[in-house]
């Protein structure tokens, strides 16, 4: 028995290489996850950062597990229709069931085994670049030490052999349970073709509305609801893509077919034909690819965002270097000659501010410092430093909110927020985040209102003066703040705060970990999906050869079939690359309403992306299916 | 060896006659250096325009060999092929493509219809590829599909339809191209005797109404009695030739006298 399978798996070793390969696959990004992590890659961003990136594996790693379910589950089902009516031959020389499972059973596990090997193989040799790459990509400023360890190993093979198992025992359950017609009749499910008109209406019908639902709830606008949304918008937009690809996309290529003068046109006889032929056994595949698809889409979105994001974080913190916060006025002077002792202040800028007490104030998401500036000193800030300034003149109500930048916030519509201070509700008319106070902005509420207001506000709370200076040279710093800290320790009045912001601080650099892992989920979605099809399509070739000899037969020239061929893929992943091209309008559009920035440019970069690595496995699938059809 | 000729004097006046296909002394050997057969054994043959002929030989014979020679999907190994005024053996790969598409029509034993389309699609392939307009395709295929009675299955794929309907399907294909001539390789042999007739009645129609030049290769006298003139294949050699006078019945009767009086090696069939 055992030799038979080993035999068999020998043979058959070509028809497995579809499934070794892609189970290599899911192992060699495990492995790569797994190897990642244990390289101490994370450890460097020091303790500070430890709770968001543990946060970070741990969120990576139950995605990666549940892709790899999926994956294998695919897999394996693919292989296992195919397999069975092969294996079923073994029917008529008397085998019993049992014993056509535990072949089964027995190739899966050398098939597995060997892409374990092969998956860890690669992994290995990958690894060190693949770190290489990411690092390279989120730029962190720390060397890291390679450090190969057989933990990984285990881990990979560990998680994947569990995995792995529960599908080749339930190929094994599979084939026990069924019947002798089912198995040798397995592969003759030519019953698919061309399905009923009315049910593919109601599908697209149902798949329309649902899909629009799911975009329409991506991009709604939502105090606070936004993470219920988002979700619901996933499983809308799955449902709904899954639909459009059982309902929509079929009736749209059969009611083609009925149109003879636009099918019998070039080669589309017979692309459109396979096509619908195929399309329903194959529209799973098609929506799985699609929803990969936006999910790689969306991760490089993301990533390219936030780093987009970071830069503007930082660049924002580092608006100033030093800011001081004093009751006395003149203290700016002399903090000036301080500071510019052996520095270039480049940026220098004063400005009276009003501290509330808390208690005087009512919001909606209420904090401890509350600040509020008058329009008139603000505008002349902005003079002095050069900002933008695009606050139009406030009425007695009306106020504005500075606020800092976020990397994401759920809170996605910020109209008709009131805030009350001091007996007086005001209609916040703009949120904006220009960092006219800098680092202060990340601590404290800033509120403008026009210069009346603030005067009659000045009887709730304590004015002070925010001093704030940016030095020239970064180099300077750790000089320059040891310098100042001894001036205001001297200056005896207890009063005055200071606020100092290393240029070189790596306290966001866990930013950098979110987006190179963001790439990092990118390429696995990218690869699986093209994985996915190129499978799918290697496979369907295969059935292929039989039509494309007789075509030959008949005097059909091999460019006009491989023409066809090639309508047939472009289609293929033109379909799931166009209907992740619309998604990812909404699914990015979601991101940018949450980071409060347009994203349409980094949509279309990423839907390129994706574009162009879609070209390269449509190059690979055509190569391998015109092998396979024998053209 | 017994060499029986009959005379031929039924047939259409010698000076209408076009040849579609001439075959001198073909040769076919099997095999590399010492371990060869020789399938074919010098075959002589003139097929003219409207013919329709049977071949008839015993299994293994060679006949699948000498159609697919005439078809040119085989290389004879000496001898000369003429198709539509052409030497297929001093004729490039590109051009017996080209040759097949337009002049040549395939009955295949097993249909060989693409079950990813419908019969109408299949049935029109062939045109549509050669660039004929959607409208022009569909007005022919309706034409001979209804000549072939089987117009009501149009829309229907492969898998829905009987082996009969198939292959007059198959049928239709291979004579929507109008082509110079169709091959047939054992059209009725997946098919029981009823469909069989059928289809016979099929081609026994379309070349009396001047619509073909059927080559067909079979085993069955039964089949051949359908032909007008039927040669007899044995041993790579042709044996002799009957033609077909005027009742199909007596053609039978004669086609099995001769196979009796072969005896031998023609009955193990
Ligand atoms: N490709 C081949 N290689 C070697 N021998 C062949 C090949 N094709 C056919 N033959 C042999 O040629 C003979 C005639 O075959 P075929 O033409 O198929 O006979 P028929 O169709 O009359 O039954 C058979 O003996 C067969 O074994
Ligand atoms: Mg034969």
């Amino acid at each position: 028995m055992r030799k038979l399978a080993w035999i068999n798996f020998k043979y058959g070793f070509k028809q497995y290489l579809s499934l070794v390969i892609s189970l290599a696959f899911t192992v060699l990004v495990l492995f790569n996850f797994q190897n990642l992590i244990c390289s101490g890659a994370f450890e460097i961003l020091g303790t500070r950062n430890r709770e968001y990136v543990e946060m970070i594996i741990n969120m990576i790693t139950f995605v990666l597990v549940c892709f790899m379910f999926f994956f294998i589950w695919y897999s394996t089902d693919v292989f296992l229709t195919r397999r069975k009516k092969e294996i079923g031959i073994y029917v008529f020389m008397g085998l019993s069931n049992e014993k056509i499972g535990k072949l089964y059973f027995l190739e899966t596990v050398f098939t597995g085994l060997w892409a374990l090997f092969l998956g860890l193989f690669f992994g290995a040799l990958s690894s060190g670049l693949f770190q290489m790459i990411l690092l390279a990509i989120s730029d962190l400023t720390v060397e890291i030490h390679f450090r190969p360890g057989l933990k990984p190993v285990f881990v990979t093979a560990g998680i994947y052999g569990a995995v792995y198992l529960i599908f080749a025992v339930k190929g094994y359950v599979n084939l026990v349970r069924s019947s002798v017609l089912g198995m040798i009749s397995a592969a003759k499910q030519n019953e698919y073709v061309r399905q009923s008109k009315a049910i593919l209406f109601i599908k697209s019908a149902a798949g329309t509305a649902v899909l629009g639902s799911g975009y329409y709830l991506a991009v709604k606008r939502d105090q606070g609801g936004a993470m219920g949304n988002a979700l619901a918008a996933v499983a809308l937009v799955t449902a709904g893509v899954y639909l459009l690809f059982g309902g929509l996309i079929p009736l749209i290529f059969q009611t083609a077919a009925g149109n003879k003068r636009f099918l019998y046109k070039n080669q589309r006889i017979l692309w459109v034909n396979s096509l619908i032929f195929r399309m329903k056994k194959n529209y799973r595949t098609y929506a799985m690819v699609s929803i990969l698809l936006l999910c790689s889409v969306t991760a490089l979105a993301t990533s390219f965002a936030m780093r987009g994001r970071y830069d503007s974080i930082i660049r924002f913190e580092n608006t100033y270097t030093f800011q001081l916060l004093s009751p006395w006025q003149e203290l700016d002077e002399q903090a000036a000659a301080v500071i510019g002792d052996g520095n270039d202040i480049v940026v220098r800028s004063r400005i009276p501010l009003l501290c509330v007490d808390p208690s005087y104030v009512n919001t909606k998401y209420p904090d401890s410092r509350y600040t509020i500036l008058s329009w008139s000193d603000l505008k002349e800030l902005a003079r002095e430093t050069g900002m933008e300034f695009p606050i139009a003149p406030l009425g007695d109500d009306q106020i504005v909110k500075i606020s800092h930048l976020y990397l994401m916030s759920l809170i996605t519509d910020k109209s008709g927020i009131t805030v009350a201070i001091g007996g007086r509700t005001y209609s916040q008319v703009e949120d904006i985040s220009i960092p006219y106070m800098g680092y202060l902005q990340e601590n404290m509420n800033f509120y403008v209102v026009n210069d009346e207001e603030y005067r009659r506000l000045r009887s709730f709370g304590e004015e002070l003066y925010a001093c704030s200076y940016r030095i020239g040279d970064p180099g300077n710093f750790m000089e320059t703040r040891d310098r100042l800290d001894r001036f205001v320790a001297g200056l005896e009045d207890g009063h005055t705060a200071r606020v100092a912001i290393d240029p070189e601080s790596n306290e966001l650099d866990w930013v950098k970990v979110m987006y190179s892992v963001c790439i990092f989920m990118f390429l696995v979605f990218v690869l699986a999906s093209g994985s996915i099809m190129f499978m799918k399509l290697y496979n369907d070739a295969f059935e292929e050869k039989g039509r494309c000899q007789v075509m030959l037969k008949m005097g059909f020239d091999r460019g006009t079939l491989k023409k066809a061929m090639k309508a047939e893929l472009a289609v293929a992943y033109g379909l799931p690359f166009a209907v992740m091209g619309i998604s990812s309008f909404f699914s990015v559009g979601a991101l940018a309403r949450m980071m409060f920035t347009d994203l349409t440019g980094v949509n279309l970069v990423s839907v390129a992306a994706v574009l162009g690595i879609l070209v390269l496995w449509y190059g690979l699938s055509l190569q391998a299916c015109e092998k396979n059809a024998g053209l | 060896m017994n060499h029986v000729e009959e005379k031929n004097n039924m047939t259409t006046a010698p000076a209408q006659r076009v040849h579609v296909a001439v075959v001198k002394n073909l040769i076919k050997t099997y095999g590399g250096k010492g371990f060869q057969t020789r399938v074919l054994k010098g075959i002589d043959l003139d097929i003219c325009r409207n013919d329709f002929i049977a071949v008839m030989g015993p299994s293994g014979s060679g006949k699948t060999t000498l159609l697919n020679i005439l078809s040119t999907i085989d290389k004879p190994t000496q001898g000369t092929v003429i198709l539509d005024g052409q030497d297929i053996t001093r004729v490039s790969n590109r051009e017996l493509s080209r040759l097949r598409r337009d002049k040549i029509g395939f009955v295949f034993q097993d249909y060989n219809l693409l079950d990813t389309m419908t019969l109408q699609d299949n049935i029109a392939l062939p045109l549509s590829l050669s660039g004929v307009s959607g409208k022009e395709c569909v007005e022919k295929v309706r034409k001979l599909a209804s000549l072939l009675g089987i117009e009501e299955h149009l829309k229907k794929y492969p898998y829905q339809l009987s082996g009969g309907q198939r292959q007059r399907g198959a049928t239709c294909r291979a004579l929507v191209t109008e082509p110079e001539i169709i091959f047939a390789d054992e059209p009725t042999g997946a098919l029981d005797s009823k469909s069989g007739r059928e289809l016979l009645e099929c081609f026994k129609m379309v070349n009396d109404r001047g619509q073909a030049t059927i080559l067909m290769v079979t085993h069955d006298p039964f089949c051949a009695s359908y032909a007008k003139d039927v040669y007899i294949l044995s041993d790579g050699k042709i044996l002799c030739r009957l033609s077909r006078g005027g009742d199909r019945k007596e053609f039978y009767d004669r086609i099995i006298d001769v196979q009796t009086s072969m005896g031998g090696d023609f009955l193990c069939q």
